[in-house]
């Protein structure tokens, strides 16, 4: 049995949690941002300063507080691209 | 040196001139909105006026819980320049935890007395309901149930222990039932003796429990008919409060007076200062409710009348750039920040960032509040000398709070002076000792930079442990005297008989003097350095306290130090034996970086007993951090 292959948006968010981390991290879906990986709140608002820079959007910041799981970043950053293309 | 003024003074001086603040905000090309003093001091001058129409009275405290620049300074401006007591408590996090916030914040309002809060209107509802608890009626639970320890059983009313309102202090047969941290019965049982969970499932913390607390007002409602203010505070009145932290065994408020802050600030703009001139700009990303960013940045240009850009600090930690790019576009000259501000630009400023940049007007680069690291200083200094940057520029300094500010100052245009000396002689034998220069700059020493010496008028000594003073090079814990040392902590008559002995304030860091300058290497006291802001254990050890899975009171927060490198955040607790561990050190990780937004560098779980403590139960924290040290509990 093969895992479905990770979408490119999920990819590049991953790959933006793992330049941010200070120490080794395998970021999941399901792991919170706090929790899990160990961020502060400044790693926290380096992670969307990349995210704006890697996929060209904005995020809010009343935004942030609500997005903490890898899975909503990956969704709401899926959300703000197809935003952003349809424009 | 200059004549002392109160605020209000100053800023009614500022008033006559152009100058003004320019507030930066959303995203970069913005110019920011200018507001000349003029305007701010008739807007503080109406806050003032709203706030005695509100039925404040002369000495009242007055809670600025305010993210926003502009309100903050015109709310703080007016209460005090129309004799209310103002204090600046930390605002809420951006991606914080509400709940916890508002508990710590609770104590903190609580302690102080607080007869008011001006808040934003988003916050009002949350904040109500610390003033709601205070009133003379039964409230239900938030949950719509539980009693919420203010009356009895039977429901007769039980008058606290200061003959006020019932606080839920004494248990139904009367016999007081001390607090957690040996304080005060905080509500945390019903009556029949179990606990009662808050919201949020965590035990009940008294969050409800401000008895003084009258309004909870809305900066954006607080406005008044222009005029003039007519009662002048006097030089040795308060000019506000600023609370270090919300610690929850004792928040401490720190008393400035017009005087001590004019002092400071009077000297900082000197000649042995930064020397301000008709020229400057300041330029801060700094949070207000932080005295190097109140006092430094925002007060320090008032009382010249210069130019002061100021810019959320969330804009700077997103993008680190956006300093920088102020400096440049504004012509900054003069900016502060901690040491961590200068690492961040060194690790996250990119190379494109740097095409429009010119920092050759930046002519103090102030470094201070937390422990100053050489290499973070010339990893700068390389990175950015591209776009005119000057090491020379570099303005390493000392101070705490509790001295409004500043204590002392590296001479300016001067390559920040460094000395290497051995680490073990430093933390054991307490003597700074050269080491020798051809060894490899390696393990056996340390690299610390000289913080210059004391303000004119203003005195550091050094103190050996036995109390007597330090030879030359030897360290001790530096003490302060002089104008600029506050009055005391607010309403806290004993830690400020502790801290102020003879008239020398004991700032609980430890450093040496060499060839009379000022180098900082340590701390006495358990306070914990992060980023630029000081954090007590205490608050630490209460947030996780009530995490599922650690045991009551169990639970020790420390920063293991060293010279030389920035403090790591060590939290020890002995688990309660029903949570997986890695689970429980995720879920003590969360509550920590969402009620401080401090990252812990590592969680220890210990067995039971583990954790060293007194006799009468107290955690030891520095007993405990000795075998961390050790490799004892790991």
């Amino acid at each position: 049995m093969s895992l479905p292959a990770a979408s490119p948006i999920e990819q590049g968010v991953i790959d933006v949690l793992k330049n941010v981390s200070r120490r080794p991290v395998e970021p999941h879906l399901e792991d919170d941002l706090v929790a899990h990986l160990g961020f502060d709140s400044l790693q926290v608002l380096e992670v969307v300063a990349e995210l704006e820079d890697r996929f060209d959007i904005s995020i809010a910041m009343d935004e942030v507080s609500a997005t903490r799981t890898v899975a909503q970043i990956v969704a709401r950053v899926t959300t703000l691209v197809e935003a952003q293309s349809q424009r | 040196m200059p004549r002392a003024r109160t605020l209000a003074a100053a800023l009614a001086d500022a008033a006559h001139g152009a100058a003004g603040y320019v507030f930066l905000s959303g995203t970069s090309g913005s110019s920011g909105r200018e507001v000349p003093y003029t305007r701010v001091y008739a807007a503080s001058c109406r806050v003032g006026r709203a706030l005695r129409e509100a039925g404040l009275r002369r000495g009242d405290l007055v809670a600025l819980i305010l993210g926003d620049a502009e309100a903050f300074l015109t709310t703080l401006f007016g209460a005090s320049m129309s004799g209310f007591v103002a204090a600046s408590i930390s605002p809420p996090a951006s991606i914080g935890d509400l709940e916890h916030y508002l508990a710590l914040t609770a104590f903190v309002l609580r302690s102080a007395g607080a007869r008011a809060i001006v808040t934003t209107h988003a916050l009002v509802p949350r904040l109500e309901e610390l003033r709601a608890a205070s009133g003379g009626t039964e409230v239900p639970g938030r949950d719509g149930g539980l009693w919420e320890g203010r009356r009895s059983l039977g429901g007769t009313e039980v008058p606290g222990r200061d003959g006020g309102l019932w606080e839920g202090r004494r248990s139904l047969e009367g016999t007081e039932v001390p607090g957690r941290d040996g304080g005060p019965w905080e509500g945390r049982r019903s009556v029949g003796g179990t606990e009662v969970a808050g919201r949020d499932g965590g035990p009940w913390q008294g969050r409800r429990s401000c008895p003084e607390l009258e309004l909870v007002l809305a900066w954006e409602d607080l406005d008044a008919p222009d005029h003039a203010i007519d009662v002048q505070p006097a030089l040795d009145d308060i000019a506000f409060v600023q609370f270090t932290s919300g610690s929850t065994s004792s928040p401490k408020g720190v008393m400035v007076t017009h005087r001590s802050l004019s002092s400071n600030v009077d000297a900082i703009n000197g000649p042995s200062g930064i020397a301000a001139s008709a020229t400057d700009v300041a330029v801060s990303w700094l949070p207000l409710h932080h005295d190097m960013g109140l006092v430094g940045m925002a007060i320090a240009p008032v009382y010249a009348s210069r130019p002061a850009v100021l810019m959320p600090p969330e804009m700077f930690v997103k993008r680190p750039a956006e300093w920088l790019r102020a400096v440049s576009r504004h012509r900054g000259t003069v900016s502060f920040a901690p040491n961590f501000a200068y690492d961040l630009c060194v690790r996250r400023v990119k190379d494109r960032d740097l095409e429009d940049l010119d920092l050759s007007c930046w002519r103090v680069a102030g470094c201070g509040a937390e422990p100053i690291h050489p290499p973070t200083l010339d990893a700068f200094a390389a990175k950015f000398s591209a776009v005119g940057f000057r090491e020379t520029s570099f303005l390493p300094s000392y101070g705490l709070a509790e001295h409004v500010l500043a204590a002392t100052f590296a001479p300016r245009g001067r390559t920040p002076r460094i000395e290497r000396v051995s680490a073990d002689d430093l933390t054991a034998r307490h003597v700074a000792v050269s080491a020798c220069r051809d060894v490899d700059r390696d393990k056996g020493s340390v690299a610390l930079v000289s913080c210059g010496t004391p303000l004119p008028g203003h005195r550091v000594e050094i103190r050996a442990e036995n109390g007597g003073p330090a030879p030359e090079r030897h360290v001790g814990e530096i003490v302060l005297a002089g104008p600029s040392v506050m009055r005391g902590y607010y309403r806290d008559e004993a830690l400020t008989a502790e801290t102020i002995r003879d008239g020398w304030l004991h700032t609980g860091d430890l450093g040496y003097v060499s060839d009379g300058e000022l180098f900082v290497c340590g701390r006495a006291k358990d306070v914990i350095i992060a980023n630029g802001r000081k954090h007590h254990p205490q608050d630490l050890e209460w947030a996780v306290d009530d995490v599922v899975g650690v045991r009551r009171g169990r639970a020790v927060a420390f920063g293991s130090s060293a010279p030389g490198r920035a403090d790591y955040v060590v939290v020890v607790v002995e688990p309660s034996g029903t949570v997986p561990a890695d689970t429980l050190a995720g879920a003590i990780r969360a509550r920590i970086s969402a009620v401080f937004g401090l990252a812990v560098d590592e969680v220890v779980l210990v067995p039971s007993g583990a954790v060293a403590r007194t006799t009468s139960g107290k955690v030891q924290r520095a007993e405990t951090r000795r075998r961390y040290e050790r490799g004892e509990l790991a």
